[in-house]
């Protein structure tokens, strides 16, 4: 399949967002229960699910990195981490709104849902001091990958320690007695879902390509400096020049 | 508890939305500024190479590699190369 470029997948990305944006205030009903306030939803939920996808998709890339060496992957698990976490920031931070406006608290400890979120959210905000708290750079993307790894392995508990949850607080939308969504909250939930997942690989990518140009600056300068070729770059993206041969 | 009347969940939803525009636009200015340093330092490099016109003379466009030396024409190459690896 032949991905398209950033900007064409930018232009998809704001004109999916907005046609779901657009389905979710035009055309999905206002839900019985919760009334309008339930349009938040549309948003919070695919924030999360796309962040904790995200997580786990930089587990991959850190097995990737282990199994084959190749910093290329630890780059991209780094990124992916990165942007999850930003994701994280405004799950918990729509979350809060949500709460205060349908229980009236803008935090509730007993709730699973949300403590299992905040706590991996806590969890992949240490990969940063760990991560710059070593100097050598293939230590550092070794360890960087053994805890993305472990890490992405609370994603799965944190679905299933909702689900396994007896409280009934937190709003079962998906699938409850009654028979969950219509399917007009269906379609505006499917397109703000994929434009979420759209905004979170272009965000990604966007991030990929600037550490790239900002690894490629700095090598150039050295060459440029008449410095000996030492393999570095930017701090996060040094899988260029591990592959690149040795100074002659 | 029941539902909050429309004046007063709208700006509840008016808030969540806000919120997350602001990270995306907050995040993006964030990236422009990295782009920009990048563009300058890249500007601040390209003053400092050798212009053409300073090649010995007899120099062809195909000798533009050794005139930049080996090391840098090879440092070149990666770049190229490089660039369909990582994005």
């Amino acid at each position: 399949m032949r991905i398209p470029s950033l900007r064409a997948q930018a232009a998809i990305t704001v004109a999916v967002l907005a046609a779901g944006f657009a389905l979710v205030f035009f055309y999905a009903p206002n839900d019985a229960d919760q009334g309008f306030i339930q349009k938040i939803f549309y948003l919070h939920v695919p924030l999360a699910t796309c962040a904790l996808a995200g997580f786990i998709v930089a587990a991959i890339h850190a097995i990737r990195h282990l199994r084959t060496g190749d910093a290329v992957h630890d780059a991209r698990s780094y990124v992916s981490i990165h942007i999850s976490v930003i994701f994280g920031v405004a799950v918990l931070l729509t979350g809060s709104i949500w709460a205060r406006a349908s229980w009236g608290k803008w935090w509730v400890w007993d709730e699973p849902t949300l403590v299992s979120f905040l706590i991996v959210f806590l969890l992949y905000a240490t990969y940063y001091p760990l991560r710059y708290a070593i100097e050598d750079r293939d230590r550092q993307a070794r360890y960087a990958s053994v805890f993305a790894i472990t890490a992405g392995a609370f994603v799965p508990l944190n679905f299933i320690a909702v689900r396994a949850a007896q409280s009934l607080v937190h709003p079962r939308v998906f699938a409850t007695a009654e028979g969950g969504m219509p399917p007009r909250m269906w379609i505006a939930f499917t397109v703000c879902l994929a434009g979420m997942a759209l905004l979170w690989t272009c965000l990604v990518r966007f991030e990929l390509a600037a550490k790239s140009a900002s690894a490629k600056l700095s090598r150039l300068r050295r060459a440029l400096e008449g410095e000996t070729y030492v393999a570095s770059g930017s701090r996060i993206a040094p899988g260029i020049p591990s592959r690149a041969p040795s100074p002659s | 508890m029941p539902a909050l009347p429309l004046d007063e969940a709208g700006k509840y939803v008016a808030g969540a939305y806000l919120v997350f525009l602001a990270l995306v636009l907050a995040y993006v200015a964030i990236m422009a500024a990295k782009l920009e340093r990048i563009e300058r330092e890249l500007s601040d490099l390209a003053e400092r190479e050798p212009h053409p016109d300073a090649d010995p003379p007899g120099a062809d466009a195909g000798a533009d590699q050794d005139a930049r030396g080996g090391a840098e024409g090879k440092l070149f190459e990666r770049e190229r190369s490089s660039r369909e690896e990582l994005v």
